[in-house]
């Protein structure tokens, strides 16, 4: 055993590895990415296949069938990713598996990354999967290890679920060594009653087979003692808690204290849970039995909490139970030790200290919009999507521009003002083509990253084919998963990915698709780009603009420089027209007169096609 | 043991999580529990960051309640007040007056609040000011773990986690380039 400081993801990676897993998947998807980022930077995983897939479907796929031919196998997706991965996955719990096999979730309450707030715990209740849930850095160590073996003991795929404030937390864990996979020849029996859903019996049965599985998860959590119950005074205060949530509860108590709370530690009753489901239902049957009033930690929906009613009603149990049904809490946000302390004063019935109303200081604060960072190819893009709209005769207000995932999505701040807007990985091209069909009338633009466009633009780009849509995709291809932290993808130029994978060119797979007009245009070079943006308007049908430029932040960490700009403050007429329209941030206005930053400058030359003073220049390198 | 929660807010681009990869190593080697939760977002430079650590207390949750931090390490002018409402009554506010302009405010489009805004709203919030003027920093030094040393040496930090530990996890972080590194938190420290 060893001690190091690790990070919840980082804990989910080591333990999947002390658990023997073979094979590890996921697409990055922020707060999940670094289980597989931080396996990608080892140098030598030998046995392990460690892979970014190319979406969230593909990579359980590919983990279901490692753990149907009996090797252990991890899936990493963020919330999102589940929607995605869930058609397969629903009917991979019900065919089951052999090795163990572990689905992790990173879910996001108070919305810290900029998504939704999905519970993904009715991802778990849909398909009766038990689903781990950590309350620290060190737990999320010891469940992986633990989901695997409970996987292989029940015979069925187990989540575990994260939260951000766990997921991306450091704190030292206690480790033990890396086992290999043990060599072993496997094999898939032909079963087509467990491997195919080919008929009402067979779907029947697995079903059965599954919630049968469930219920031994049960009473295996309970056998290990996966779950703490203790029991203070009879018809007194009982606590419980799940997840991250119960791990407030010491200090939310002591904080009550301080306003008169005084309950003796010994007189309350606590339940603190790894799991939601399956649901303890003897642990709390225990709870309703000796607690006269009962409160439920949980953030976001009231899983448990509902669970709890529903056994105080059947088994006619007067005890009053506390939580969001109630409205103590909400179901939005995540938890802290005061919101918790709210409302144990409030069970207590002591009157919560005076709010001296003070206004959020935060109000005073500069607004800080995150822009494109300095030589970021997509601004280039932007400033051309606008100039070719405006040149088609477009009005800014009426430029309907539909955005999608990961960094392109800045489009929408300003100074750009470009996108209108978001929904999920690879929507743009679909809703783009659902405002045509709604007889929107301006020219119809989609914009999508490298990696969505795999990921899930890809079929909408086949439907706007095939139904022959007049509209211009710009495919925004900077060679990287850039947001959610550099992760390669089919279109990472073969000399950044591992040794022996292979490149996908988008730009023949848009002609293979039969797209007719595909024009491949450098965001550097804002002339050209605007050029190709208003030829790709003007054609009549589908058309691509392959916008093809490296990541800046890829690019600068070679050393790469486009040249040297040169700025003369004698030729600038301090119009800022280059910081109005570029918002780079390596161009600023210091005591009167332009600076340029030459540190964040990589000499992209975006700026310079901005100026009409000729006040920017570049010198070739 | 006590606890004792640090919330530290700044700028992408100033080494914000250096800090509190600092001293969560510092005090795992002093044997104090420790959990730090960075929120980087999309932590390019130029966005907010802040960290939440938390030391001291074992069975802490990551989040620090409203009102609950001993210390506010604050590395940017504006981002100050951002930390505030996390500030304990009577707790400590490190604040380096650093000015990171957003494009609009550079433009003169959008509202800066100034350091009598700043400072007046810590005080309301019953926050201690430790200041530190960015154009009294050495050439070369660098401010994150300058800030560091100020935070060792000036507040409360120093009854948790002892100096020799900052200064060992700081050779262990850089072993080329420790001593640069021990003189930017040594001046910080001595300040």
């Amino acid at each position: 055993m060893k001690k190091q400081i690790l990070t919840g993801n980082e804990a989910i990676a080591r333990g999947a590895l002390a658990a023997g897993a073979k094979v590890i998947t996921g697409y990055p998807g922020t707060p999940s990415s670094e289980v597989i980022g931080s396996l990608l930077k080892e140098k030598e995983l030998t046995g392990v296949k460690v892979e970014w897939s190319v979406n969230e479907k593909i990579a359980f796929e590919i983990a279901a069938a490692a753990a149907w031919t009996g090797q252990r196998a991890l899936c990493t997706m963020k919330m999102s990713g589940l929607n995605v991965a869930y058609d397969s996955l629903i009917s991979a719990a019900y065919s089951g598996c052999r090795g163990g096999l572990v689905i992790y979730v990173a879910d996001d309450p108070g919305v810290s990354t900029g998504m939704c707030e999905q519970d993904s715990r009715g991802f778990a209740l849909i398909s009766d999967m038990p689903m781990l849930e950590p309350a620290s850095v060190a737990q999320a160590y010891d469940l992986t290890v633990f989901a695997f073996r409970l996987s292989e003991a029940i015979g069925s795929p187990v989540f575990l679920r994260g939260v951000t404030n766990i997921a991306q937390s450091h704190a030292p864990v206690e480790m033990q060594e890396h086992e290999l996979p043990p060599e072993k020849p496997v094999s898939l029996p032909k079963d087509i009653a467990t491997y195919t859903k080919a008929g009402a019996i067979i779907c029947q049965n697995q079903h059965f087979a599954l919630l049968q599985s469930l219920d031994e998860a049960e009473v295996m959590l309970r056998k290990e003692k996966m779950d703490t119950l203790i029991l203070g005074k009879k018809r007194g205060l009982g606590i419980i808690g799940v997840g991250v949530a119960a791990s407030y509860i010491d200090e939310a108590i002591d904080l009550a204290r301080e306003q008169g709370f005084s309950q003796e530690d010994a007189d309350i009753s606590y339940l603190q849970l790894c799991h939601t489901l399956p649901y303890p239902t003897e642990e709390i049957s225990t709870m309703l039995g000796h607690c006269g009033r009962l409160l439920i930690l949980e953030e976001l929906e009231p899983h448990l909490e509902r669970r709890v009613y529903l056994q105080a009603y059947q088994e006619k149990q007067n005890v009053q139970i506390w939580g969001k049904e109630n409205g103590v809490f909400s179901r939005s946000g995540e938890y802290n030790a005061a919101l918790i302390t709210q409302a144990l004063l409030t069970m207590e019935g002591i009157s919560l200290p005076e709010d001296i109303e003070r206004p959020n200081p935060a109000r005073l604060c500069a607004a800080r919009p995150i822009t494109t960072c300095a030589g970021c190819p997509h601004r280039g893009t932007f400033l051309a999507i606008n100039k070719a709209l405006r040149k088609a005769g477009v009005k800014q207000s009426e430029a309907l521009v539909t955005g999608d995932i990961g960094c392109t999505i800045l489009g929408m701040n300003a100074p750009f003002n470009t996108l209108w807007t978001e929904l999920s990985m690879g929507a743009s091209i679909g809703l783009a083509q659902g405002f045509i069909y709604a007889g929107i009338k301006t020219p119809m633009v989609a914009t999508i990253g490298d990696s969505t466009f795999f990921h899930a633009g890809l079929p909408a780009l086949v439907n706007v084919v095939q139904h022959n849509i007049n509209m211009t995709v710009v495919i925004m291809d900077n060679g990287w998963t850039a947001m959610t932290g550099m992760q390669t993808n089919p279109g990472t130029d073969e000399a950044h990915q591992a040794a022996g994978k292979k490149q996908i060119d988008i730009e023949l797979l848009c002609r293979g698709m039969g797209v007719e007009q595909v024009l491949v245009a450098d965001p550097y070079d804002l002339p050209q780009a605007t050029e190709a943006m208003s030829a790709a308007i003007a054609h009549f049908g589908p058309s691509v603009v392959l916008m093809r430029r490296e990541c800046a932040i890829q690019s600068g960490r070679r050393k790469i420089s486009y040249g040297d700009l040169v700025l003369d403050n004698e030729k600038c007429t301090l119009c800022k027209a280059c910081i109005n329209q570029c918002g780079c941030p390596a161009l600023s206005l210091e005591g009167g007169a332009l600076v340029l930053d030459k540190n964040q400058c990589n000499g992209c030359g975006v700026c310079k096609s901005i100026c009409k003073f000729g006040a920017l220049s570049l010198n070739a390198e | 043991m006590q606890k004792f929660d640090i919330y530290v807010v700044g700028v992408g681009g100033q080494g914000v999580l250096t800090i509190g990869e600092l001293i969560s190593q510092a005090a795992v080697a002093s044997g104090i529990p420790v959990n730090v939760y960075p929120t980087k977002g999309m932590a390019q430079r130029g966005g907010f960051v802040k960290e939440q650590i938390r030391l001291g207390r074992e069975n802490l949750g990551p989040s620090i309640p409203p009102q609950g931090a001993e210390l506010v390490i604050s590395m940017e002018l504006s981002e100050s007040l951002k930390a505030l409402p996390f500030l304990q009554k009577g707790g400590e506010f490190v604040l380096y007056g650093l000015i990171w302009a957003p494009t609009e405010v550079m433009l003169g489009k959008e509202h800066y609040p100034s350091r009598q805004d700043v400072s007046r709203e810590i005080a309301a919030a019953g926050g201690r000011i430790i200041y530190s003027d960015p154009s009294q920093l050495p050439q070369g030094v660098r401010e994150n773990i300058f800030i560091l040393g100020m935070a060792a040496g000036h507040t409360r930090l120093q009854e948790f986690v002892p100096a020799q530990s900052f200064r060992q996890a700081i050779e262990e972080r850089w072993p080329a380039a420790a001593a640069a590194n021990l003189r930017a938190f040594d001046i910080g420290y001595d300040s």
